[in-house]
């Protein structure tokens, strides 16, 4: 895969496709903007030149080190489709799909898969597919689109690629030969073209062509996570941090899939001119979906108020936990449920808040208010006692006593009790503390069943605690 | 004379010709409420799955859980999730659990504002996660009720939507409707205000599993025994003792 605008797209300006934009080095324009080219600007034009074309052309200076970060972060997002894959610095990534074609489907379907996570994080490439690495590179600059699985399509194709694909000064010595393809190059005999050549580029040719190893050094995955990435600009909307944070856990799921790995958190920091904000994304389980980071981290980035513009984001992977391949089912299981509520919970907490969204267990305490732990797994041995209600009340709710009986709207009728709970004499002064009641369950004059107590002492008062729905 | 009959027939077999004095064939069958003599009434045999059922009633504590007590233990054989959007008060554990409910499968959402409210009960609709969904909301209107009901057809969980009993004024989208009051010797009567089917004009008096057995009158034994003082009628019941 080639990236011809990575020197502008690795700038992360997430402004139209349609605005005109061009990168210079050397005063020279070395990348532009679809519109900028539709408008007749091309590579290693003057900068002088390409604005008398385009008056409103924008044009920002080349940073060679984000082009690095950029293909690094490319690279270990594409270790989601196959974990064998080399950088051809400056623009361009070989992946070696022939071992993973099955999982994806077939060839179509995996340079479709691709081209659309691409685009979502604004990279345009161009790809090609060939029987060894330098074939498919220089396909992929030339003749974008070409997919020769086979050597000897491969050979063929190679026949018809332009001179200008090696280096400048060996394409215009062909030139000079006449020789305008490759096709017509290899026809020569090997030891005189090595002469007038060198013998490099025979050597390059002959990789190209097969006939001898290409050896490449496999990307080497980092061994923890953690990428910067700059912004064109001081930020301060969400869509437009989403835009560029996409990038980055693009990357992470990348990284994680090539170790067989998941996380349940990791951290995006917001770097603003004075200090950082960092931001927890918390997974309900350890997961490396894409889909899953992008929900989270909208709902979270939608909640974030921004205390300042943002000039770059760092994303820190946290502890990683294996998470095994999952196998396809032929048939939906019911067991797919539980990582669709996973991340239903894990959408609702990120935009309703972590205290908002919550399990439910009981804990081995016999005063009501102590018997419902929230969010904790839950101690499986305790036996729920009978005849409890429901719905409590927070705060349990006085209620008036006329004529020795506890009212609510109406004379209660008591049909059950009373039951004594008597605990706690050992945390006097927390929040439930010492209870000493005595609980009856009872009927209201419009047949409602609540649950009241007594305090257990002379002439206690009657209280409303929950209801048996 | 014969062929036109039988092609009368055949018309009215297709599934989406409904005749007016009969239930509608559901084409998902119902999820039974444990109660045949609602379930009788209900298309389907029982609860609607991507429909949404509303219940209305003012307050609590008049046996609505209770009525959906069977359904929610049958989501536990079956491994499902349940859903608390907004609750009116704060569940009680030790009473879910012992009713039958899988607390690991029970989650509760509590949003503070009433527009996260249905936003949350659409999200867990839409994402076909839980099988039942059950919220409570004061305040909602006929558009957001669209909605709701949109994003329960999506799916096929229970979606159970409890709203105050002056709603059945109002008009709405919900294939099923039904209003809760209070019944003799501590039935629960309801009312089905709206169904797949011709309208129910008799409520219908369901015997609920209560907490304690109805009687007309108090037995005057357990107020006597708190009301003197605990001493004179002799120490009451101890459950616990800590």
């Amino acid at each position: 895969m080639a990236f011809p605008r990575l020197p502008l797209e690795a700038l992360g300006d997430p402004s139209s496709p349609d605005s005109s934009l061009a990168v210079e080095e050397g005063r020279r324009i070395v990348a532009c903007s679809a519109a900028a080219g539709s408008a007749g600007i091309r590579r290693g034009m003057g900068v002088a030149a390409a604005r008398t074309r385009v008056p409103q052309l924008r044009v920002r200076l080349r940073q060679p080190s984000q082009e690095t970060d950029a293909l690094a972060r490319l690279a270990c997002w594409a270790g989601r489709f196959t974990p064998r894959l080399s950088l051809a610095p400056p623009d361009a990534l070989l992946l070696e799909v022939g071992g993973c074609l099955r999982l994806f489907g077939g060839l179509p379907a995996i340079l479709d898969r691709l081209a659309g996570e691409l685009a979502a994080q604004g990279f345009s490439a161009t790809h090609a597919v060939a029987a060894t690495p330098q074939a498919a590179l220089w396909f992929a600059m030339q003749m974008p689109g070409v997919r020769c699985d086979t050597p000897a399509a491969t050979r063929q194709a190679l026949d018809h690629l332009p001179s200008e694909v090696l280096p400048a000064e060996i394409a215009r010595t062909l030139h000079r030969f006449g020789l305008r393809r490759l096709g017509a190059a290899r026809c020569l005999p090997r030891a005189a073209l090595a002469q007038r050549i060198g013998r490099e580029a025979i050597q390059t040719l002959a990789r190209a062509y097969g006939e001898l190893p290409d050896l490449r050094t496999d990307f080497a995955f980092p061994a923890r996570f953690a990428q910067s990435l700059e912004l064109p600009s001081a930020v301060e909307n969400a869509g437009a941090l989403l835009f560029a944070a996409r990038r980055l856990t693009a990357a992470l799921a990348g990284w994680l899939a090539v170790r067989k790995a998941g996380i349940a958190a990791c951290c995006l920091h917001l770097r603003h001119r004075q200090g950082s904000t960092p931001l927890t994304l918390a997974f309900a389980g350890a997961t490396r979906d894409p889909p899953r980071f992008e929900r989270v981290l909208r709902e979270r980035l939608q909640r974030h108020v921004l205390a300042a513009p943002v000039e770059a984001l760092r994303l820190e992977a946290g502890t990683v936990a294996d998470l095994a391949e999952e196998n396809g089912t032929l048939f939906a299981q019911p067991g797919d449920s539980r990582h669709a509520m996973a991340a239903l919970l894990e959408r609702l907490r990120a935009r309703l808040g972590e205290a908002r969204v919550f399990t439910l267990a009981m804990a081995p305490d016999h005063r009501p208010e102590c018997a419902t732990r929230r969010g904790a797994a839950g101690t499986a041995d305790v036996t729920p006692p009978v005849r409890r209600p429901f719905w409590l009340l927070a705060i349990p709710r006085r209620l008036d006593e006329i004529g020795g009986r506890p009212h609510d709207r109406g004379a209660l009728r008591l049909l059950s009790g009373p039951e004594r709970i008597e605990s706690g004499w050992w945390d006097d002064g927390e929040a439930a503390g010492d209870l000493r009641r005595d609980y009856f369950i009872a009927l209201t004059p419009d047949q409602r069943w609540l649950w009241i107590f007594r305090e257990a002492r002379l002439a206690g008062d009657w209280y409303l605690h929950g209801f048996f729905a | 004379m014969s062929a036109l009959a039988k092609d009368l027939s055949e018309v009215l077999a297709r599934p989406d010709i409904w005749r007016g004095d009969r239930l509608v064939d559901a084409p998902i069958p119902g999820v039974p409420s444990g109660f045949a003599s609602l379930d009788a009434h209900l298309s389907g045999g029982g609860w609607p799955r991507g429909a949404l059922i509303e219940v209305l009633l003012d307050g609590v504590g008049l046996g609505e859980l209770s009525l959906l007590l069977p359904t929610l233990a049958r989501i536990k054989e079956e491994g499902g999730w349940t859903l608390l959007v907004a609750p009116p008060h704060e569940p009680h554990a030790p009473a879910w659990a012992a009713a039958g409910v899988d607390l690991a499968r029970l989650a509760v959402v509590s949003p503070v504002r009433p527009a996260d409210t249905l936003w949350a009960m659409e999200q867990a609709l839409l994402s076909g996660a839980p099988e039942a969904v059950l919220s409570w909301a004061e305040q909602i209107d006929p558009r957001q009720l669209r909605r709701l009901q949109v994003a329960a057809a999506d799916g096929s969980a229970l979606a159970f939507l409890f709203r105050p009993a002056r709603a059945a004024q109002e008009s709405s989208v919900a294939p099923l409707r039904l209003r809760l009051s209070s019944g003799h010797e501590g039935a629960l009567t309801i009312h089905i205000l709206k169904r797949r089917g011709p309208p129910l004009h008799a409520p219908l008096h369901l015997i609920l599993p209560r907490p304690a057995r109805w009687r007309s009158h108090e037995s005057s034994a357990p107020l006597a025994g708190v009301g003197v003082s605990a001493s004179a009628a002799g120490s009451p019941r101890r459950s616990v003792v800590a």
